[in-house]
């Protein structure tokens, strides 16, 4: 977003009478707006559409921009979803609990991914996932059903939809596949080699429920990384 | 709701009957939990026996036992660190107790997350016995290379108590009965003793830290293989004075023996009385999920034969813990 100059704030800062420090300080303050990661996605979106300013007003008026603890939790299994989440910083993971109580990941989230239960959404069921931060994270939050519906107020933004899901699909058919075909310890390389940052940030049971394996054949995958 | 309790003190049998009962109230608190999970320990075959009227006093009927796992179905107004649908797992305080049955009022802070990679049969394994563990080898300051005979590895508290110890860096003696060498060795013990042929006090010699959860004898005892300086925690042996203190039992005094064995020693003698407590399950929660303890069940009974599972943990030759699937 561009200074308004009729913004107080800004004349503030534009009068001369205040030390140089000061008005330094609050310029970063004011350019640190509360909306720099949508303006960062909004920058994203515009490398593929011409995007109008009433439909960049709507983007706005539809989300807002959240940052979470570790462990926090933004989409409960059982319960109602109404959001998705475009993911500025952090690592995320949604995961669904069986009926024995145990955690089967089904994604993680990392910066630029979107996050949610697309299953709840589209069949307005309740959340078959819980969606929780594994780290500190930045995400921005979007009622879904607006932002699903956003192309009939704006057809500039039937094609980014589709590419999106289309991005999204062809992963999920890869993930399917690698898990019916790959030994565990290649989909652990091909894990590696995808998202190396997502490593660094999950403990080993989050990644042994990704591959569908157990923690020990985990460790023992590992270690036989190490002799090799 | 449908739940087991104890209507009269003595034979296990006689004593457990299932009644119908409305749906614990939640107090502001607390969250409600439904069941899916519940374990036994030795305390709720003692109560159930009438053997701590004096120090326990419960009114009958009580629903029996104190370990749950389940899900957050409701919860009070003071409740910020839970949500409904949350899966948790407790050793629910002594005034809620009751968790055979289908739902349990628990104060929030007795209560934590379970574990993500463990089913509800195995969470509900954990509380009670992994508290005792905890407290105790904390309370004991264990610390990486201590020496530490933790006795009966292969009980409930036992098994919990070896793996808390090689997480933290211990070398860990043990004892139990030749069958059951194996699986303990495989717990992560450095030295299992078979109690049937060996002489545990020849072998663990000079300990850092004795864990006594067998009492009689064995508390007295221990101070003949703690070192100087070291310290002997026990879950079984006589109280100390502090926590017959605790117990309203001011003028107590530790047992002469015990008293002198401990000065001649120079090495301290500790009573650990469990206490419920959320934020050291959840720590044991992130121990589990990074598979550095591992739940060790024994059996899993049906609620309908919760009587049975009674009966298993009399026999008091359970291998790990005994749990009983409630839904
Ligand atoms: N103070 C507290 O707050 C507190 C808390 C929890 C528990 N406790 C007490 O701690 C004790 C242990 O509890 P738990 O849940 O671990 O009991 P448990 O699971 O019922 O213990 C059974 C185990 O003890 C072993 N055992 C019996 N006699 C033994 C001996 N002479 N030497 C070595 N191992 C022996 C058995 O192995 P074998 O079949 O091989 O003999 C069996 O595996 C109980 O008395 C309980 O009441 C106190």
């Amino acid at each position: 977003m561009l200074i308004d100059p009729s913004n107080s704030h800004c004349q503030f800062i534009i009068g001369d009478s205040e030390p140089f420090f000061i008005r330094l300080y609050s310029l970063t303050v004011l350019l640190k707006s509360p909306h720099q990661e949508l303006e960062d996605l909004i920058k994203k979106i515009k490398t593929r559409l011409i995007l109008s300013p009433e439909a960049e007003e709507f983007l706005y008026s539809i989300s807002k921009e959240k940052t979470l603890r570790k462990g926090e939790v933004l989409i409960r299994q059982g319960q109602v979803v109404k959001n998705t989440f475009f993911v500025s910083a952090g690592c995320l993971r949604s995961y669904c609990t069986d009926k024995n109580g145990k955690e089967n990941t089904l994604l993680f989230a990392i910066k630029d991914w979107w996050i949610s239960d697309y299953i709840a959404i589209h069949t307005d069921e309740l959340a078959t996932l819980t969606v929780e931060c594994l780290t500190e994270s930045k995400v921005i939050e979007f009622n879904a059903k607006e932002l699903d519906g956003i192309h009939s107020l704006f057809p500039e933004f039937e094609p980014y939809q589709r590419h999106n899901l289309e991005r999204h699909v062809v992963s999920l058919h890869r993930r399917i596949l690698n898990q019916l075909q790959l030994s565990a310890a290649d989909r652990y390389d091909l894990f590696l080699k995808q998202y190396p940052e997502i490593e660094q940030n999950t403990r080993n049971f989050h990644i042994a429920s990704y591959l569908g394996i157990t923690q020990q054949s985990l460790s023992r995958i590992r270690a036989e990384k190490v002799r090799k | 709701m449908k739940a087991l309790q104890i209507v009269s003190y003595g034979e296990i049998k006689d004593s457990l009957v299932f009644n119908e009962l409305s749906k614990p109230a939640v107090q502001s608190n607390d969250v409600l939990i439904e069941v899916k999970a519940a374990a036994i320990n030795p305390i709720d075959k003692s109560i159930i026996l009438g053997n701590l009227q004096g120090m326990l006093p419960i009114p009958l009927p009580s629903t029996s036992a104190y370990d749950v796992s389940g899900i957050v179905l409701e919860k009070g107004d003071g409740v910020s660190n839970f949500e409904i649908g949350d899966l948790v797992y407790s050793r629910v305080p002594q005034e809620q107790m009751g968790t055979l049955a289908e739902y349990v009022a628990v104060d929030s802070a007795a209560v934590s997350k379970k574990p993500g990679n463990i089913s509800f049969e195995e969470a509900a394994s954990i509380p009670l016995a992994g508290l005792t563990a905890f407290q105790s080898l904390e309370a004991a300051g264990i610390k990486k290379d201590d020496r530490v005979l933790i006795h009966a590895g292969s009980g409930g508290v036992g098994s919990l108590a070896i793996q808390y110890a090689k997480a933290q860096g211990a070398f860990v003696y043990t004892t139990t009965s030749t069958t059951n060498l194996a699986w303990v060795k495989a717990l992560g013990a450095d030295r299992v003793i078979d109690y049937k042929t060996e002489d545990y006090m020849s072998i663990a010699k000079d300990v850092d830290i004795v864990f006594d959860t067998l009492g009689q004898n064995y508390s007295l005892e221990s101070f003949e293989v703690v070192k100087q300086g070291g310290i002997v925690i026990s879950v079984v042996g006589p109280l100390d004075e502090a926590s017959a203190k605790m117990l309203g039992m001011s003028d107590y005094k530790l047992p002469e023996a015990l008293a002198k064995a401990s000065s001649d020693r120079k090495a301290d003698y500790k009573f650990i009385l469990m206490h419920p407590n959320g934020a050291h399950l959840n720590e044991i929660k992130s121990l589990i999920e990074d598979e550095k303890i591992k739940p060790i069940i024994d059996k899993v009974y049906p609620f309908s034969e919760s009587v049975e599972a009674f009966t298993h943990l009399a026999t008091g030759r359970a291998k790990g813990k005994i749990v009983v699937k409630v839904s």
